[in-house]
């Protein structure tokens, strides 16, 4: 198992700062290259359930994971590299409405946390991330999440190989939930 | 503003021209919820949400919050969601199974038909409240259809059936489909969009015509336009409601016939297995004609809406003139195997909902259409509704008024209908 010291989490920490850069420049096709051709990237939608009284007093009754869809139940995305390069390259057409005059954005990624992975070579990375997304004049909107990747080492660099986004939200106060998070 | 009797200033007499304050003004949402949402049946959810006794989900009629209940002997209940006592929520989930609702200021406390079960401070006191007259206020009319549960605030309203009248012919092309029906799977998605309600409603009703050019960067080009500007039609099954759909010709290979078709998901191999095994079934359930027809959009008068290739039921609760909190879902053949209903829901997640593509597209139309709309100096300049005006009429197949896929009679009818109900309300209560 790779050792995690502080030389990796800091190029885990540039990874990231650099991934977060290039969408908010938004060149979308140099994201996908950051991603593996094998990609699960999901957004499970969230939702306040009927608290579960044979579980208080414990940490477990006010688990978040409750509060996700799990299984079957709809998730809000559920996307594979397909569908992550139809979004992206859709983004660059003269007619694709919703990005066209493209929405401003700037992310911040904190509170990164590398942990080992069961599967080989890998990392569990923890973030948290706030995007502020704003459109035309003053459309403008803050998404608040965490993300929970899997992450390869790659040359120099690494690929996210899994991405699972928690959102904080009930309704949705934002027009969207179609960016890259 | 003051409300002129005068209604034909906002809908002109043939429907083919709509003011733009409709869709702004503050008395006029105000009225529309008076008279059009406590007078109409509004849609609830989805029974397959709700099966065992103690489940329940919340929902809206309008702006009130209500519990939609499953009780012990299985009937359904339409509860408004304000304690009898200061008003407090006493539901604060959006769904889950209990036997009590229990209010958190005073612990009064109400089973899942609404009624009050207990006050804790009763003890204390000498007067005996009458709990029987207590209870959450009711939603007096619940019926459903095919598994869709509507509830009504006017205890006079019709049947839901005849309120539907022939939109069940094409209701039914989805929920009685398949022998187990259908089901709705996890929570609502939920999301607020800065525009009128009315605008998700005209858009799902049958404008059909903004496919190609709102969504050209994905649709441009595509044999599902092709395909929909030889076989489309636009339905007015009863003056309200309005769907658009696709008639395939006789003979029409099934293939090209079959269930959300429209999406990626239908190039799974295993997708497309399933989809052309549960179409054989179809004609033996719902006839030859409707194995050939392909719906694409449905809205049920006022707030309730359909797409059939991303499979997603939707409402529209109003927030205000200028704001909808939307709600949508994804609905699957119960029966169907589970890594299939993982798979198809793929055409409703990349496209539709808060994440969706086509989605996305619509809400930043339908907010703009808002400030568009909102703004002074153009209360000459009426919206023009009359494409296709005349062009409607019987069909040999279908029920209903029958148009061309551009022909916007379902929007001039939707709004001679709220026309009419406002015109009713305010002119019975003057
Ligand atoms: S407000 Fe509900 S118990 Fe007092
Ligand atoms: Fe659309």
């Amino acid at each position: 198992m790779p050792e995690i010291n502080l030389e990796l989490i800091s190029r885990v920490e540039q990874f990231y700062f650099r991934e977060a850069r290039i969408l908010d420049n938004r060149q979308f096709n140099q994201w996908l290259t950051l991603l593996t051709e094998d990609i699960r990237y999901t957004i499970p939608s969230r939702h306040v359930p009927q608290p579960d009284l044979q579980k208080k007093e414990t940490e477990a009754f006010l688990s978040v994971e409750q509060e996700l869809s799990q299984g079957l139940e709809t998730p809000y995305r559920d996307e594979d590299f397909l569908i992550l390069s139809i979004r992206a390259m859709r983004a660059f057409k003269s007619n694709s409405w919703t990005d066209s005059p493209p929405a401003r954005t700037r992310r911040f990624v904190s509170n990164i946390e590398v942990l080992a992975s069961e599967q080989p070579g890998c990392f569990e990375v923890f973030s948290n991330l706030m995007v502020s997304y704003s459109r035309h004049q003053q459309d403008n909107f803050f998404y608040t999440a965490q993300r929970k990747d899997l992450i390869k080492p790659e040359e120099e660099s690494f690929k996210i190989a899994k991405r699972e986004v928690i959102l904080d939200w009930n309704v949705i106060t934002a027009p969207s939930l179609s960016i890259f998070f | 503003m003051s409300i002129p009797m005068d209604f034909s200033q906002w809908v002109s007499d043939d429907g083919s021209h709509i003011h733009r304050r409709i869709f702004t003004d503050p008395a006029l949402y105000e009225l529309e919820k008076q008279h059009i949402f406590a007078k109409t049946w509004v849609y609830m959810g989805h029974e397959s949400q709700i099966e065992k006794s103690g489940d329940f989900i919340t929902s809206y009629i309008a702006e009130t919050p209500v519990i939609v209940s499953r009780a012990g002997d299985q009937s359904i209940h339409v509860s408004i969601n304000s304690c009898s006592h200061r008003g407090v929520p006493v539901c604060r989930a959006d769904q889950g199974n209990t036997r009590r609702f229990v209010c958190p200021y005073h612990n009064w406390t109400f089973n899942n038909k609404g009624d009050l079960v207990s006050i804790p401070q009763e003890r204390k006191v000498c007067n005996k409240p009458d709990k029987s007259q207590l209870g959450l206020k009711k939603v007096p009319r619940v019926e459903s259809y095919k598994g869709l549960i509507f509830a009504c605030m006017d205890e006079q309203v019709e049947s839901l059936t005849d309120y539907l009248g022939d939109m069940t012919w094409y209701l039914d092309c989805l929920f009685d489909r398949f022998e187990g029906g259908v089901e709705i799977l996890g929570s609502p998605h939920k999301w607020l969009i800065n525009c009128n309600w009315k605008l998700p409603v005209e858009n799902h009703l049958g404008d059909v015509g903004h496919g190609p050019y709102l969504h050209g960067s994905l649709l441009q080009g595509t044999p599902a336009v092709t395909e929909l500007e030889q076989f489309g039609h636009n339905v007015v099954p009863k003056p309200g409601h309005g769907l658009s759909v696709r008639l395939m010709p006789d003979g029409t290979p099934a293939e090209q016939c079959m269930l959300g078709m429209d999406g990626l998901a239908g190039m799974d191999p295993e997708v497309n297995a399933y989809l052309q095994e549960s179409h054989k079934k179809v004609s033996a359930r719902l006839g030859e004609v409707r194995s050939r027809l392909k719906p694409l959009c449905y809205s049920v008068y006022p707030n309730l809406s359909f797409l059939w290739p991303n499979m997603t039921l939707r409402t529209s609760h109003p927030r205000g003139p200028g704001q909808t909190e939307f709600w949508s879902w994804f609905v699957i053949e119960k029966d169907a195997p589970a890594h299939i209903k993982e798979k198809l829901r793929m055409n409703y997640t990349m496209m539709f909902g808060p994440g969706g593509l086509l989605e996305g597209e619509d809400s930043e139309a339908w907010s703009e259409q808002y400030k568009g709309s909102n703004i002074d100096f153009t209360d000459d300049r009426t919206f023009y509704y009359g494409l296709g005006q005349g062009e409607a009429g019987p069909h040999p197949e279908m029920p209903g008024s029958v148009g061309s896929c551009f022909d916007e009679h379902y929007a001039r009818e939707f709004y001679l209908q709220w026309r009419q109900r406002l015109e009713q309300g305010v002119n019975h209560h003057a």
